[in-house]
């Protein structure tokens, strides 16, 4: 262990099962300590890499605690610290690294499966452990800097390649920076070509300027200002999207006749549908086919008694059912005539291309609409997604392998609640994994509403800020040995931190997460790995 | 420098020395040195004065010092002061070693006062507070604020040197709290 290392205290007791204990030495200031911390314990034959994940303050003498120094007697105050009152400091043993392996060898770093001896020494860790355990975005493109571990400088990466085999979260309360979360993330899939996006972006940030987290006037880069031509923006509402200077390059218009019942059951709790309301559209579908969203809407409502009785429902559900789905008229997407091109082949020829497609909702940013363009197109591109593995597992040929495609939903507890993720698209590719080529990125507020399986099905998840109980216990669903990673989670700074666990990182970290700024852009029109520069003058002229 | 007196009686414990007057009795609680060899160093835990004829007790004659010293120069011969220290430590080699000296201090050596300095390089250590602790007499209390009060002062009143000594005295008390909290409270008066 180099000298260089600042020592914080030593083991003093501790299990496998429930974490270790350290006692800070008397010269540390226990505020200095933050939970979610990454540590190295030296112990005699392995480092072990650990998260501080709580603390307290103990004394000897509980004698001392009923008759506390006063206030002005600080003399002694420090007297006392460190040797009648001391602070204990928990800690999770993350990996192990043999220490006995010889400098030229890579060290293997293993899962814990041991604990140090008493009284090894714990220090801070350094930026070359964090490179040790995290990767560097210099061994490849599968690594994505997203961030620092605290009060280090050394860069978090992510393992992208990891990352895009399973659907991922990012989670955190309102105003935490989840969005930005997502937009560094997206930004690193685009930039290192690891997967395809679709993005289904309900507040128009991702793809064109975006406001700065905290308000103000200030704007950042959207995904299509960073990658330009890698980035296709797709919009709903063309009007609002040339509003904000912002040349679309698609226009998303939706048949009458490409929405199913099956697009229309994720409404059900929007909508406030019955059940008796959408049985009765299984009976207009199989006399309409898929003409009958039409036919439905077209119907007077002072004819609905005769309607109901020529397909032989009852006329309240379907006049509870027409009253409802009539708010879909007010959608101008929604168009009675196949549009020229249709929308869910433009995106398959742009992800063939590899192309990573922004889709704008513009005015359109009601739950509703945001509800029904999601499934209606991600059911289709699913469809076509399964047609294509299949061609490919016939053929083998490494051409028509399908593109690895992520689709990132925002208000996910609104597709994956237990009710939902078993009917929707949504819940089958959360579970189906990559066997189809087709991952989610989840991104949301309230992930105590996602069903349990789908949760624990997530391979990485990104979580900043979380209070409520309830949604900290969903995100560690699926998780062992939680109840470090609890407390951590509860002490997240509301800005720029975030707990990153899962499939993409060796280890839990909390992170800080990278800045959103004008470093960043140039690291990402960076060709990272040639370290080829494009002509940047170009490039700002764009902004 | 001023001898602060002789020693009359010697164990490797402690010594016993007579003050030849009454300017250079040391005060409780400070340090002085044998000057034996090795250089043997103690710590003063009672000062007393007593007769030398065994069949005279001193009586009260109602005058002041300066009468009495005018009117009975004699009883002046006959009363002696003396003091008691208990050996912390000796001096070899450069280096203070803070344990019993191998033998007891010659008899008849001289007891000097130690300087701020050498009380500053002694109390660099801090094993001695356990062989005043050991004192059992009553009185160690007493001793170790004396000591440290004075050592403080050499100190300049370094708030980190108070921090030291009080860290130390706390895991000798152990859960005497009371004890540790009285004793700092006076060091600090």
């Amino acid at each position: 262990m180099t000298k260089k290392r600042k020592r914080l205290g030593a083991i003093t007791k501790g299990s496998l099962v429930e974490g270790l204990e350290m006692k800070l030495d008397s010269a540390q200031s226990i505020e200095e300590i933050k939970a979610g911390k990454f540590i190295v314990i030296d112990g005699e034959k392995n480092q072990f890499f650990s998260m501080i994940t709580d603390m307290r303050l103990d004394s000897t003498n509980p004698e001392i605690l009923l008759n506390p120094p006063d206030e002005e007697n600080g003399i002694m105050r420090e007297i006392l610290s460190g040797t009648n009152t001391y602070a204990t400091v928990c800690l999770k043993p993350m990996l192990m690294v043999d220490k006995t392996t010889c400098p030229e060898e890579k060290p293997e770093i293993r899962p814990v499966k041991s604990i140090p001896a008493h009284f090894s020494g714990v220090y801070e860790a350094q930026d070359e452990d964090v490179s040790k355990i995290f990767g560097d975005e210099g061994l490849g493109t599968k690594y994505f800097n997203i961030g620092t571990p605290l009060d280090m400088k050394s860069p978090v990466c992510l393992n992208l390649e990891r990352f895009v085999e399973r659907s991922n979260g990012i989670f955190g309360k309102s105003g935490t920076g989840k969005t930005f979360l997502t937009r560094l993330v997206l930004s690193g899939l685009v930039r290192n070509s690891k997967a395809v996006n679709l993005i289904f972006d309900m507040h128009n940030e991702y793809g064109w300027d975006a406001r700065k987290e905290g308000g103000g006037s200030a704007f950042v880069k959207g995904l299509k200002q960073l990658f330009n031509e890698k980035v296709a923006i797709f919009t709903l509402d063309p009007d609002s999207t040339r509003g904000r200077e912002v040349q679309p390059d698609f226009t998303v218009q939706i048949p009458y006749n490409q929405i199913e019942v099956d697009d229309v059951l994720p409404l059900e709790e929007v909508l406030n549908l019955t059940s008796t309301a959408l049985e009765s559209s299984y009976l207009i579908r199989s006399r309409f086919e898929k003409e009958w969203l039409r036919t439905l809407l077209d119907q007077d409502s002072r004819d609905l008694s005769d309607f109901a009785e020529e397909i032989g429902a009852d006329a309240k559900s379907i006049g509870a059912l027409h009253r409802k789905l009539s708010r879909l008229k007010d959608f101008k997407f929604l168009t009675k005539k196949a549009p020229q091109v249709d929308a869910v082949q433009k995106i398959m020829e742009y992800i063939e291309k590899g192309k990573h497609i922004v889709l704008e909702f513009g005015r359109q940013s009601s739950l509703l609409c945001y509800l029904l363009v999601a499934n209606i197109l991600t059911r289709r591109i699913h469809h076509r997604y399964i047609k294509k593995t299949e061609n490919y597992l016939c053929t083998k040929n490494p051409s028509d392998e399908p593109k690895h495609l992520v689709i990132t939903i925002e208000e996910a507890h609104k597709f994956l609640n237990p009710c939902a993720a078993k009917q929707t698209i949504f819940g089958i590719i959360a579970r189906e994994m990559r066997k189809y080529y087709v991952s989610l990125l989840v991104v949301d507020q309230r992930p105590s509403g996602i069903d349990d399986e789908v949760l624990s099905q997530l391979g990485t998840r990104i979580t900043s800020q979380l209070n409520d109980e309830k949604d900290i216990q969903a995100v560690l669903t699926g998780v062992s040995n939680t109840a470090g990673l609890r407390a951590v989670l509860a002490s997240l700074d509301s800005k720029q931190q975030a707990l990153i666990l899962g499939h993409a990182v060796p280890m839990p970290v909390v992170i800080k997460s990278r800045n959103y700024d004008e470093d960043f852009y140039r690291d990402m029109i960076k060709s990272s790995y040639t370290g080829k520069v494009v002509d940047i003058s170009r490039v700002i002229a764009r902004w | 420098m001023n001898k602060s007196g002789e020693v009359l009686e010697s164990s490797t414990r402690e010594v016993m020395a007579e003050c030849r007057d009454k300017d250079s009795i040391p005060p409780l609680g400070s340090l002085v040195k044998i000057e034996t060899t090795p250089v043997i160093l103690a710590v003063v835990y009672n000062v007393f004065t007593y007769c030398i004829e065994p069949n005279r007790r001193p009586t009260a004659y109602g005058l002041s010092i300066e009468e009495l010293e005018e009117e009975q120069p004699q009883i002046f011969e006959l009363l002696k002061t003396a003091f008691q220290a208990v050996i912390v430590g000796f001096y070899q080699d450069g280096v203070y070693h803070q344990f019993s000296p191998p033998l007891p201090p010659s008899l008849h050596s001289f007891v000097y006062p130690c300087s701020e300095e050498e009380l500053k390089s002694f109390t660099e250590g801090k094993d001695f507070l356990r062989m005043i602790m050991n004192l059992n007499r009553g009185q160690s209390d007493e001793i170790i604020i004396s000591f440290v009060r004075q050592a403080w002062t050499a100190y300049k009143r370094d708030k980190l040197f108070l921090i030291d000594m009080g860290k130390e005295l706390s895991i000798l008390f152990k859960d005497d709290y009371d004890r540790l909290r009285s004793i700092m409270r006076r060091i600090m008066k």
